[in-house]
Order: structure tokens, then sequence, then C-alpha cells
């Protein structure tokens, strides 16, 4: 299946970027299904998931859910020195294989109807 | 077709009132998600996977009425996730009923007939179960990746049918989906007594784990052609019949990515249901700001090249009916003599 052979973000750590290397790791983030690690130029970190973000406006910004709960929180490209690539990706895997797997594992662990 | 006189009536309506006013680009269902959880894993589907957290999470029913008002379509699918894990899904559907909006709450049925013992709901002719069946009961339990599922979403359709409600299904065809079997699939629902049936072939998400099962546009208007080539008067679908004509491949539509616009905890979805290229934090800034011309078979884009999917091309076909003649004397033959 086209999806494992998929490699998955999951644990990747860019670094610290700027220009278009942070654009790129900021759409590689908007795709990302996990949470991630956002590091601030500051040097403040905010865990959560990067649901939006938006290059059309005059200041371009990302949304974050933190994971520890509360409001989404906006960020401004210009304020983000990293982004870590630290929570599970829950895209990755391949449950459609996995289960037609254990859909045969159970078949095959089943008498035959009427043995 | 199985649309209600009333529901046809009110959409008619709608639509000249938007031609009238000038506007060319207009809502006719808003694709409202209050929620991602579910409790089914399903191979195709591409909404589901988030973390924990985010999954926990829901819009308020306050949230949903002022997306509803907002957007200012007839028709309100609730989707997901699965709707009927949503805490106040009966208040939701009282509000949309109390507005007067069509709304087609979209569930796999596992917890249907649950909720209606609880007196979740109460039936109207504004409120439509469109159960998830994606063909019989092998191809079905299949599809959702769990055994038995069949079994229950026809337990919730009869029990949601003797209490009174509409009910309708909705099916996702995937590649080697087979007409003959398809066709029996169609006796089976009406048979059960359900008001209607809606198609669509499936739409490859790239975060779905199943990526090779879905149709190509060739495919699809073969499918279609063989299985509904030779309708039976019988079966009844919920939806425009000049979409299943252009799903049988007899008419070239363009997609109308904003036909049936989506909100859910993230805001206004770019550009469509099935994309996520971005939210809008307004229905107007979607409307107003998406680059449209970006999206649809024509656009060149890699990502709409195959899709034939409802929530695109429906809208255009509902436009095409009120947009000539030649659309509303296709759409009237259709209706009056069930031939597709």
């Amino acid at each position: 299946m086209a999806v494992e052979q998929e490699r998955s973000l999951e644990g990747w750590d860019p670094g610290v970027v700027d220009g278009p290397e942070l654009a790129f790791v900021i759409e590689r983030a908007f795709d990302y299904r996990g949470d991630v690690t956002l590091v601030r130029r500051d040097g403040r970190e905010i865990v959560g998931y990067l649901f939006n973000r938006d290059v059309d406006v005059p200041e371009p910004f990302v949304q974050l859910f933190p994971r520890d709960g509360g409001e989404t929180v906006r960020i401004s490209y210009t304020d983000i020195a990293s982004i870590r690539f630290t929570g599970r990706d829950t895209a990755a895997g391949n449950s459609y294989a996995a289960w037609l797997r254990s859909r045969e594992a159970l078949k095959a662990s089943k008498p035959a109807s009427g043995a | 077709m199985s649309v209600p006189a009333s529901q046809m009536w009110t959409v008619a309506t709608y639509v000249l009132k938007q031609k009238l006013r000038g506007r060319r680009r207009y809502p006719l269902v808003l694709m409202l998600e209050p929620l991602f959880r579910c409790n089914l894993a399903c191979a195709g589907c591409g909404k589901i996977q988030y973390p924990a957290h985010v999954l926990k999470k829901h819009l308020t029913v306050e949230q949903c009425l002022a997306a509803v008002e907002e957007c200012g379509a007839p028709m309100v699918s609730i989707p997901g996730g699965e709707p009927l894990m949503y805490p106040d899904i009966g208040r939701l559907v009282t509000e949309l009923v109390a507005r007067r909006k069509y709304v087609y709450l979209c569930t796999n049925a596992i917890l249907l007939a649950e909720k209606l013992e609880a007196g979740v709901f109460q039936p109207s002719k504004y409120l439509s179960f469109s159960v998830h069946m994606d063909g019989l009961k092998p191809e079905h339990d299949e599809a959702v990746c769990r055994e038995g599922v069949f079994d229950q979403a026809v337990e919730g359709i009869r029990e949601a049918l003797r209490r009174g409600f509409r009910v309708t299904t909705n099916t996702t065809l995937f590649d080697g989906a087979s007409p003959m079997r398809m066709q029996i699939f169609f006796d089976e629902m009406m048979d059960l007594g359900v008001e209607g049936m809606m198609l669509s072939p499936g739409y490859s998400y790239s975060k779905a784990p199943d990526q090779e099962h879905f149709l190509r546009r060739q495919k699809t208007n073969e499918l279609f052609s063989k299985m509904l080539g030779n309708a039976k008067r019988r079966w009844k679908f919920n939806q425009s019949p000049l979409f299943l004509q252009f799903l049988m491949g007899k008419h070239d539509f363009e997609c109308t990515p904003w036909g049936n616009p989506t909100y859910n905890m993230f805001g206004w979805q770019r550009p469509c249901y099935l994309l996520q290229e971005g939210y809008a934090a307004t229905f107007r800034e979607l409307m107003e700001t998406t680059r449209w011309e970006h999206y649809g078979h024509k656009s060149g884009n890699e990502q709409c090249k195959d899709c034939m999917v409802h929530c695109g091309y429906e809208p255009t076909a509902v436009n095409y009916t009120f947009s000539s003649w030649k659309g509303l004397k296709a759409t009237v033959a259709a209706t009056v003599t069930g031939k597709l």
C-alpha cells in the first residue's frame, strides 16, 4: 500500500529556520496530523495542534489548539524560530491494511462452519 | 426522485432569489461538523485523524447556530465525526428545525435506536436521518472496517421509520463496486422503506488509509451507467437527477466548491468539504478571499482532477436546473419519468 511507504514526519526537528525554510516547515506542520512543539523567537514553547496558517495577509500567522486546553493561539511567522514534530502522527501507519490483516487473522482463527 | 415538494419549493425559491440578486456564488448546503470524534474508523475516511485533545473538542450549539445564520443556506448537513456522539445534538437539531432549515443528520446509525428511545429527536419534515450505507452487508461492513454495523444500521433505520422520521441513506462508492450488487442494495433499501438514497463516488483523502480503492472519472461513468442505466421506478434518489446523470457521463459539469461550505472547530474550511487548505474566520472571508479559480476539474489542480463528489457537483447540477430551460426540462423529465 502506498501509505505504508509514506514517511511520517513524526520526530522531525528541523532546527532554527527562517524565510522560505520556515514557510516550508510551517506547511509541513499544517499538513501534519499530530501535535507539534512551536518554539518562539524568545525561547518560549507551545505544544499543540497547528490547524491553520495564512500567508495571504499582511502579517502571516499560524493558529494552534494548545494540547493542555484553552483558547486557540495565533502566532505570527516572525515570532517563530522552529517547529518540532513531537506528537504522534495520527494519519501515519496503515489502519486499512491493519484491519485487513486482523480480519484475515480472525477468519483463520475461527473453526470452519459445520466443523 | 424523492425530495419532498416542500423541500424542493424551498430550494427552488432560494436559488431563484440568489439569481435575482445577481449572486454568482451562493451556498446550497452547509456542511456543519460539530465534532471530529467517531465510533468508527472507516478505511476511506480522512476526517478523524487528529490528536486526542482535538477529538475531545466540539463546537457549542451557539457556535453552530451562528455559522448557520452567517451562511444562510436552506439546508444543513451534519456529518462529522459521528453527530450522534455530539452531546447537544438534540438541542442543535431542535434549533435548526425551529429555523426551518432542512437538516440531514449523517450518521452511521450505531447509536440511532438508543437516541430515539431516549427521545432526543422529534419527527419533522425538516429532519432526515441520512444513514451511511455503503452497500449490502459484506460491502458495508468491509467499508466501515467493523462487522455487524450493517445490521445495527438497519435496526436504526427500522426504528426511525417506525417512529415516523424521514430516513434516507448515503452511499459512497469505491473502485470494485459491483453494479449488480448495488442494484440489489437499492431494492433492499427500498424494501426497508427509506424515503430515498444518496449516492456519490468516494474521494481520495490524502489522510485516509485506503488510497487504492477510489474511483477515477471514466470508471465512475462506467459504474454509474451500468448501475443506473435501467433504473427501476421504485428506486428513489434523494438528490438531483442531473447529478446522477453527470456521474453516468451525460453532463460535463464543473465543480462548485462554494456550494457546500464546511464549518467546524477550525473555522470555515477552504476551499471545500474535502480539501483542507486553510480556514477562514468568517463565511464572508471564505467567500471573498478563497482563490476559487484554483479548484475544479478544469483548473488543472491535481487534487481536483478525478473528483466527482456530490459536495462539489450536486450544487452545479442544481444551479444548472435553474439556469436554463434545458436544465429545467431535463430535471423535470427525470423527476417525472424516473429515467436517468
